[in-house]
């Protein structure tokens, strides 16, 4: 029925990922850390942001998934489970859309240092490891700034996994991938699901020039790589303050 | 009894080849129902429901011929579920609360809108075309397209979104020129509201302006969709009765429905214009 309807075109999914790299149209700049949970990035980002702030720069930081406008329908659908992989993704990416409209671009207009603890990778890597088409992802996020720097923080799964399991008492339906029903055991559930988020992230490490961070290298040793990477590829007197 | 057939024909095929190419050719119409990629989960040989949109812009007539359609279509014996926008379970009163404010940025509202229709397709609408239902669509992809691509995001980016979508059957477009529609929408509710008259695109301070600029942009993505999608058109300004004997005509022949004699009982006789 109703064939004669003109197809759209869609590209094949096969086809290699291109990443298109925009002009940069703004004086600020954009720093990106990203892995799976447990992976040690949130304690990097925040070494590098106190390091910042203590300097006295033009910085904002910002977190996956803090926008009021969108939680309450995030909080719905979690609580009972009503989200699928398509409407989980574009609930996100609404989420996303928000933060990015009306905190990350215009801070980036205004010539800030934003520093984002996540950012669309992380829905890349997820999403697709719940059966969403990387193809369609790149496209529902293609309206975010490219990062200047996307640092890529890997640790392997066991101690990641065990980072996590030892600090929370239990884990989430979502966060565990239950919705996909891979097991019934929700430790394990998680284990197979972060499996499959840490090798979407592998794949990108060469697609999106991500660095890549050793997890389990000391705290400051790895923080120092992490500043001297920064002042390398940043010019950082652009957000340093004023002198009168 | 059956399977000694069954394994002649599958032996049969790899050395004749013949056998299996013709079954293909008997369903070609099944990988077309999605634009692009298909749903995850979703096997298209279930789906033995019927999709009929009707689009069209505020005051077009879209709700009231719904109404009337359903009711001919249950007096002919078949069960119906209707969708439309903002009706979720999942997002429908949170795009309510964030158009309530102003502080709610196209994209996200755009994608907000997006949840919401896939919230309803995959919860709602895949299970009644599965179970054989015919669905009618108060307003579909098309009027989501339209009102984000009019705020300039970009018509592929929205297409890329919407590629998951069930491909309707029949799409009807019910045409009205803007001041009709206006007419119309002000008759309704003694005033014009923020979102039908684009206010939050700053066309223009006049009220009556801002709608019909508004309304005609939105009307020119119509003709450009309609091209692409293969609407049916219609002369929305026609009366309500002579739009609905053309919309039964074309619904009729599409489900195979001999008769297409209708008169709107008397709880919906007050539509009946």
């Amino acid at each position: 029925m109703a064939t004669t309807f003109p197809n759209i075109p869609a590209a094949e999914d096969t086809a290699p990922v291109k990443v298109v790299a925009t002009k940069r149209q703004y004086p600020g700049a954009l720093v990106v850390v990203e892995g799976i949970d447990g992976s040690g990035k949130s304690t990097q980002l925040y070494l590098l942001k106190r390091w910042l702030e203590i300097g006295g720069y033009r910085i904002h930081f910002t977190e996956w998934n803090s926008s009021p406008l969108v939680k309450s329908a995030t909080r719905r659908g979690k609580q009972r489970r009503l989200l699928t992989p398509i409407t989980f993704s574009l609930l996100h990416a609404a989420d996303f859309a928000d933060r990015c409209e009306r905190q990350i671009l215009p801070l980036l207009h205004g010539g800030y240092l934003v520093l984002a603890d996540r950012y669309i990778y992380t829905a890349f890597a997820r999403d697709a490891a719940r059966g969403c088409a990387p193809r369609w992802l790149r496209n529902l996020y293609s309206f975010a700034p490219v990062p200047d720097i996307t640092f890529y923080f890997r640790a392997p799964l066991d101690v990641a996994v065990n980072r996590i399991v030892a600090g929370r008492p239990k884990l989430k339906y979502y966060e565990a991938g239950m919705d996909l029903g891979i097991s019934l055991d929700r430790a394990e559930s998680f284990r197979i699901f972060q499996e499959r988020i840490l090798s979407n992230y592998d794949q990108m490490i060469e697609t999106d020039n991500f660095i890549l961070m050793d997890g389990t290298v000391r705290v400051n040793k790895l923080q120092k790589l992490m500043r001297q990477i920064v002042g390398e590829r940043i010019d950082l007197g652009q957000f340093a303050p004023k002198k009168k | 009894m059956t399977r000694p057939d069954k394994a002649n024909g599958s032996n049969a095929a790899p050395d004749g080849g013949t056998a299996k190419r013709s079954r293909k050719k008997v369903q070609p119409e099944a990988p077309s129902r999605f634009y692009g990629t298909t749903l995850p989960g979703v096997k298209l040989e279930e789906l033995s429901g019927t999709l009929f949109v009707l689009e069209g812009t505020d005051g077009s007539g879209r709700s009231t011929q719904i109404s009337l359609l359903t009711e001919w279509l249950e007096s002919e014996g078949f069960a119906v579920q209707t969708m439309g926008l903002r009706r979720s379970f999942l997002v429908g009163q949170d795009i309510d609360a964030l158009m309530a404010e102003n502080s709610v940025t196209r994209t996200t509202l755009s994608l907000m809108y997006s949840t919401d229709f896939f919230d309803q397709l995959e919860r709602r609408i895949l299970p009644a075309l599965r179970s054989g239902l015919i669905v009618l669509a108060d307003r579909y992809i098309f009027t989501l397209i339209a009102r984000s691509a009019v705020r300039g995001i970009g018509r592929d980016y929205l297409h890329g979104i919407y590629e998951m979508a069930l491909r309707p059957d029949l799409t009807f477009w019910l045409n009205v020129r803007p001041e009709i529609a206006f007419d119309r929408e002000f008759k309704k509710a003694q005033t014009i509201s923020y979102w039908e008259s684009g206010r939050d695109m700053s066309l223009s301070n006049d009220l009556f302006q801002s709608f019909i600029r508004y309304q005609s942009l939105i009307k020119r993505e119509f003709e450009y969709l309609s091209k692409r999608h293969g609407f049916i058109e219609l002369d929305g300004e026609g009366s309500v009765s002579e739009v609905n004997r053309v919309l039964r005509k074309r619904i009729a022949s599409h489900l195979g429905i001999r008769s297409t004699h209708y008169q709107p009982s008397h709880a919906l006789s007050h539509l009946w214009r």
